[in-house]
């Protein structure tokens, strides 16, 4: 008995191990940064944000936003007569250090504004939080519809929500002379089915007909037989809300049954990742042509898109992603705030944000709706010789979209 | 949906069913000597998948002709695998052996995000765009038709050595009594461990033919332990022809279900099947039979 005990304890030290293998990931890291107790001669703004853990690539998109658009700030003497002090806590990619972070940013470090969290679950944590003390927050990148569900009258946020997704796909593709019959494909996960439905609920006022509306299991190998079911449906327009690696196999397999509407569109995602363009980690050529909404790029034609991408450059040796950029444009927008309000405190920063009015940011136009939303513009791009270029609204495009999309047989480089 | 399309739904299901047979017999056979239910063959499968990464991205060599090293290697893992750890549990320990191969999968897999990370990779064989036209509208894809060629000829010989070889004889006799092999001289320990690695191997093999058509990233087996354990039941517990069948099966009626009632549905037909058949004929629907 003592034998084959001492065996089956083995197997449970194994099995835990490769248990903790995995818990380490999210475990590692943790606390907050910066320092916890300021001069008062700076001015003190929270961030919230995901430096480890599964976000925590993002978390550093984050910061590299905001370390530049510090150096601004400060470079052109602060906010209040005083540079900025960003005091960082880091939610490790979980809800509930989040939650934590709201409390000791403003119980103990006592700021008059919190800005984040990165992901769209993070975010919605601490929305009650920051209601209940009366501090304004501004989220940069939270995208899922339901972070301002509370209508609370303390949040705002930067980037453009999923449903604008689907209507800005809409205000393009009613610029083109394109027929209306569209099939939407999603995988069947919340993302994929928040934005098919705004998809099919937007599409009919709009004056599209829906002719295919598919859900698929994420991350099989094979949608052949999937996006033939799609081709029966003779649709002029596809329109996809996929992940990566779905996407290239969406796109490669696309081409093998023979599916040539006149245009792929896409709730971005997926079809808007760096990697989705070249032939080494995405769809190389079967990604030209493809259309996708982006919040932002480089080549954003608003003006300090350009300068911006070149400082990121600099600090890190690659190029932004919109991600950067909303963390960059959030500080922006609460430095302007700060300085609106005739003082320091929350509640006169809040009324401030309400009022503001930038047009003319590297992030494009800012100012809020009577919700806290921000009214941004979602730009439509398209693959054109390997790169995303803007092609929609006129204001931000650098050039013009072609369609309709050709035939697979007519393509080079496949 | 026309006939036409219906045919080649069919076919290129059966491309993707050549590659769920190869996974299927491996845990078919493991199963049937070992009666071990193997939680980690969807993890050798990935290993496998990297192997062959690792050994292209060095050699330059086309990933179908590195499938035998996949093989080999998966085969001495196996080996170990068995020797190391499953050998050592009491007879009978069924629930220790189920975590023990949980327990395996998880190291494999975080042992493997360790080192080559979470990010995905693909290996482009400069063939994935060839498609090659039957005639009357239909066509297939080169590196399917490619590595299904290649998985319908190691099931084949799969099949010879479970029937023909002396090793293949040894492993029927233990899964049909595993009392009375050793009586009748067989060496159960060593025939066993064959057995696995041979098991081990199939999975490794499926992996690397899965690479050109597909992407790796750590976790890429789970979906298939899942399959394969739709496919040894389908198939009656441990028969290798008849997980191979069910995975031909299988991948049709995936195809099938996506082209005529939609993409969703395709897993909830397999496991509907899975439960279908543990219920009313737990022999597997091929026969009760065991090869």
């Amino acid at each position: 008995m003592g034998r084959s005990f001492g065996r089956g304890s083995a197997v449970y030290l194994l099995a835990g191990l490769g248990l903790a293998a995995t818990l380490t990931f999210a475990a590692c890291g943790g606390g907050q940064r910066g320092a916890a107790a300021g001069d008062a001669a700076t001015f003190k703004i929270g961030v919230i944000t995901s430096l480890t853990g599964p976000a925590a690539a993002f978390g550093q998109a984050h910061e590299n936003g905001y370390a530049i658009a510090l150096g601004e700030i400060n470079a052109r003497g602060g906010v209040k007569g005083k540079p900025i002090e960003l005091v960082y806590y880091d939610d490790q990619s979980r809800p509930d250090q989040a939650v934590q972070g709201v409390n000791k940013l403003i119980d103990r470090d006592g700021v008059p504004i919190v800005l984040g969290a990165y992901s769209s679950e993070n975010t919605r944590a601490i929305v009650p939080a920051v209601t209940q003390k009366q501090v304004p927050l501004l989220m940069p990148t939270a995208t899922a519809d339901n972070v301002m569900d509370s209508n609370s009258p303390w949040v705002f946020r930067l980037c453009a929500g999923s449903s604008a997704y689907a209507s800005a796909t809409l205000d393009f593709l009613k610029t083109t002379s394109l027929p209306r019959r569209m099939a939407i494909v999603y995988e069947n996960t919340n993302f994929g089915q928040s934005q098919a439905d705004a998809m099919a609920q937007a599409a009919g006022p709009a004056g599209f007909e829906i002719v295919a509306n598919e859900a698929y299991q994420a991350s099989a190998p094979d949608y052949k037989a999937l996006l033939q079911r799609v081709k029966a449906a003779s649709p002029d327009i596809v329109y996809f809300a996929s992940y990566l690696l779905d996407a290239s196999t969406l796109m490669r397999q696309s081409a093998q049954v023979g599916l040539e509407p006149q245009a792929f569109a896409s709730a971005g995602t997926g079809f808007a990742a760096a990697e989705f363009p070249t032939a080494d980690k995405g769809a190389g050529a079967y990604a030209e042509y493809t259309f996708s909404v982006s919040q932002w790029l480089p080549t954003a034609r608003w003006r300090g898109s350009a300068e911006f991408d070149a400082a990121f450059f600099k600090l890190t040796g690659t190029h932004p992603a919109y991600h950067a950029m909303q963390a960059y444009a959030a500080l922006l927008t609460a430095a302007a705030a700060i300085d609106k309000a005739p003082d320091a405190t929350p509640a006169a920063i809040r009324d401030a944000m309400k009022t503001i009015d930038l047009p003319d940011t590297p992030f494009g136009p800012i100012s809020f709706d009577a919700r806290g939303q921000n009214r941004h513009p979602v730009l439509i791009t398209q693959v054109l010789g390997g790169q995303y270029k803007i092609v929609h609204p006129p204001d931000a495009a650098e050039t013009q979209a072609v369609l309709p999309t050709p035939p697979w047989s007519a393509r080079k480089g496949l | 949906m026309t006939a036409q399309a219906a045919v080649q739904a069919a076919i290129n299901g059966l491309l993707t069913g050549g590659l769920y047979a190869l996974v299927g017999m491996g845990l078919a056979l493991i199963f049937g000597v070992m009666r071990i239910v193997n939680f980690a063959h969807g993890a050798f499968m990935m290993l496998g998948m990297y192997i062959t990464f690792v050994a292209v991205g060095a050699t330059g060599v086309s990933p179908y002709l590195m499938f035998p090293v996949a093989g080999l290697v998966m085969f001495v893992f196996g080996a170990l695998v068995y020797y190391g750890l499953l050998s050592r549990l009491p007879a009978g320990a069924d629930f220790m052996q189920i975590l023990l191969t949980i327990g395996l999968s998880l190291i494999c897999t975080d042992a493997v995000q360790l080192v080559f990370g979470a990010d995905y990779h693909l290996l482009n064989t400069g063939l994935a765009s060839t498609n090659l036209a039957l005639g009357y509208g239909l066509s297939v894809n080169a590196p399917w038709v490619v590595s299904f060629a290649i998985a319908a000829a190691i099931s084949v010989g799969l099949y010879l050595f479970v029937l023909r070889t002396m090793t293949g004889r040894a492993a029927r006799a233990i899964a049909q009594t595993p009392a009375a092999a050793p009586l009748m001289g067989i060496n159960v320990h060593r025939v066993q461990a064959i057995s696995f690695a041979v098991g081990t191997a199939a999975a490794g093999v499926a992996g690397a033919l899965l690479l050109p058509v597909f992407y790796l990233y750590p976790t890429v087996g789970d979906q298939f332990t899942e399959k394969a354990f739709v496919m040894v039941v389908l198939g009656g517990m441990g028969s290798i022809v008849g997980a191979a069948t069910a995975g031909l099966v299988l991948g049709v009626v995936e195809s099938l279900t996506s082209l005529y009632w939609g993409n969703q549905w395709a897993l909830v037909v397999d496991f509907v099947l899975f439960v279908l058949v543990l219920s009313f004929k737990p022999g597997g629907i091929f026969g009760t039979e065991r090869a």
